[in-house]
């Protein structure tokens, strides 16, 4: 959502604090990234609309965000009491509750959630993960401990949200999140750059001018695709780069490349969108700068003409 | 609620500096507070009240200028914790009006300052030059004005 | 009376087909000490570049890639570089012949020395 919206929002909401204009509002800003702010505009609208589920499931999802688990237990636990066919609640609850490994809690929970929502493919990927688990567990006497992904929460609230780490030496099984690409029709465009690449240490990705992902894909460590999150992040560094060169007097933007802690990132406009390509830092900068253009010409092929 | 403006040639030079500037609030008035036009508010009572507040500040801190460096101030600055306020006089052909801007973190003075620089080249090519026969500003016809003005920008007019 | 940061936009001014040299706010996007040649307008590549390198590291931060070091801006006539602190960033404007492996080491190390 657009800063403008967000201003229009909380215009909105000021004007009228008891519309319900807080809903979207703290989505807006959880999605922005303006974690505390967002929790106090959900705190707010929770406490003036206590009976809506809509408010405390907000108010959790953004805790999730913030890493509060016990607070986003307890909002979706009143959702639940308020209504308890609420597919969203019984999505969140299960899987903090296969983050802190309650498997059989989660199991039940995102048994109700794929009643509710028989369609949902993420939810069906999500059960049979943690049935794997629970069989595992049976199977092995080794401990096992589950870290939970809050950026990949951010992008896709009650997705491909889980990640698995491993102490002990697990059998080899597909994450969530890479069920869920899976279950992806194009998988031509994911696979886009891959033969341009330095295996899995980096990644290529061409998004549209809305920061979608068009093609290519950021796969982790632990084989989640986090393309769309990672494009929604660096996309506005483009609209930057625009904004600057109208009034630099330098032409257009042909590249931007930037360095940080993790990894080398560089840029280039395509048609109304933009390419990226972001590596791990051990990768020298020349490297992601030639993939980058080795990318572009790539991508102007798959777009059928001029980039 | 977005742009509205009681004089036409506003809408074009105030549009860029709000898109160029990324600010949240951007008001062109008189320095008595008469409003020209205003993006960002969505409430009448609100920009009559940044106009008159706007229009009270300018006047002490152009006195204050006076009174230090022989003239006003021609920019004031306000850091917030989160937000910022700029006001900043425009020379236009039919005299001196005033900009109050708005602006976040999205935002900055360094960018504020130099899109100034652009509206204010805008304006002295798109504003009127002065009406010469006009009538005086009288007080008794200030507050009808200021209404008018503000009833045009919330279509109500 | 040269300032604290003169030495730094002195130094990175002397690489060939550098044409400015700037230390800016990076908060406000404006110049704290600046070595220019004419013709450069200073205050426009110090807001501009400040508030793309905010961007870049707003952006790279919330994507989980941690703090942001240097950035170099592309254009069709010229580049830009850009390394920082935390307050303050060094912004450099250059011709596109510039050497940029030798600009970014020299920066990186500028930048050590800024809050």
């Amino acid at each position: 959502m657009a800063s403008d919206d967000i201003r229009a929002l909380s215009e909105a909401l000021a004007a009228d604090p008891a519309s319900l204009a807080f809903v979207p509002l703290g989505e807006a800003l959880r999605r922005r990234g303006d974690l505390e702010v967002a929790l106090r505009v959900a705190l707010r609208g929770a406490e003036r609309h206590g009976t809506r589920p809509d408010a405390h499931d907000l108010v959790a999802r953004i805790a999730v965000d913030l890493g509060d688990l016990e607070r986003a237990i307890v909002e979706w636990e009143t959702v639940l009491r308020i209504d308890p066919a609420h597919a969203g609640a019984r999505k969140g609850l299960g899987f903090i509750c296969f983050q802190l490994g309650r498997l059989e809690e989660a199991a039940s929970h995102l048994s109700v959630a794929l009643s509710l929502s028989p369609g949902d493919g993420s939810l069906a990927a999500a059960l049979q993960t943690v049935r794997d688990e629970l069989a595992v567990r049976e199977e092995s006497s080794g401990r096992s401990t589950m870290q939970f992904s809050r950026e990949a929460m951010a992008a896709d609230p009650g997705g491909a949200a889980v990640r698995q780490r491993q102490t002990a030496d697990p059998p080899a099984r597909p994450t969530l999140g890479l069920a869920a690409v899976r279950e992806q029709p194009d998988a031509d465009a994911g696979a886009l750059f891959d033969d341009l690449l330095e295996g899995q240490r980096s990644a290529a990705m061409l998004l549209d001018g809305d920061g979608l992902v068009l093609a290519g894909r950021y796969v982790s460590a632990d084989g989640r695709d986090l393309a769309a999150l990672i494009g929604a992040q660096l996309s506005g560094v483009s609209d930057e780069a625009t904004r600057a060169m109208r009034h630099l007097g330098l032409g257009g933007w042909r590249q931007i490349v930037f360095e940080t802690e993790a990894a080398s990132v560089a840029m280039a406009p395509s048609r109304d969108g933009v390419l990226l390509v972001a590596a791990a830092r051990p990768i020298p900068l020349g490297f992601v700068r030639r993939v980058l253009e080795r990318a572009l010409a790539r991508a102007v092929e798959w777009l059928g003409g001029a980039a | 609620m977005r742009f509205s403006v009681v004089a036409s040639w506003v809408e074009t030079p105030l549009k860029q500096f709000v898109d160029d500037a990324r600010v949240e609030i951007a008001v062109l008035m008189h320095p008595n507070g008469q409003v020209l036009g205003q993006y960002g508010f969505a409430r009448s009572v609100d920009v009559m009240t940044a106009c008159a507040l706007a229009s009270a500040i300018h006047a002490s801190s152009s006195e204050l200028g006076r009174q230090l460096e022989g003239q006003p101030f021609s920019t004031l600055h306000y850091m917030g914790r989160d937000r910022q306020i700029f006001l900043g006089s425009i020379a236009a052909p039919s005299g001196a009006l005033l900009l109050l801007a708005v602006f976040d973190r999205e935002s900055s003075l360094g960018l504020v300052q130099l899109f100034l620089e652009e509206f204010r080249a805008r304006v002295a090519v798109s504003a009127p030059p002065p009406v010469l026969d006009g009538p005086p500003v009288m007080q008794e016809n200030f507050e009808r004005d200021l209404n008018r003005n503000l009833a045009q920008l919330f279509g109500r007019a | 009376m040269s300032s604290v940061f003169s030495t730094l936009t002195e130094s990175l001014i002397r690489h060939r087909g550098v044409l400015g040299a700037m230390v800016v706010g990076l908060d406000d996007g404006l110049i704290v000490e600046s070595t220019l040649q004419i013709g450069v307008n200073g205050n426009a590549f110090a807001a501009l570049t400040a508030s793309l390198y905010r961007k870049a590291r707003r952006s790279a931060a919330a994507a989980g890639f941690g703090a942001t070091g240097f950035l170099e801006l592309t254009a069709e006539q010229g580049r830009v570089c850009t390394a920082g602190g935390q307050e303050l960033v060094l912004v450099v404007v250059c011709e596109s012949r510039v050497n940029v492996g030798m600009l970014r080491v020299e920066l990186l190390r500028a930048a050590e020395q800024l809050p």
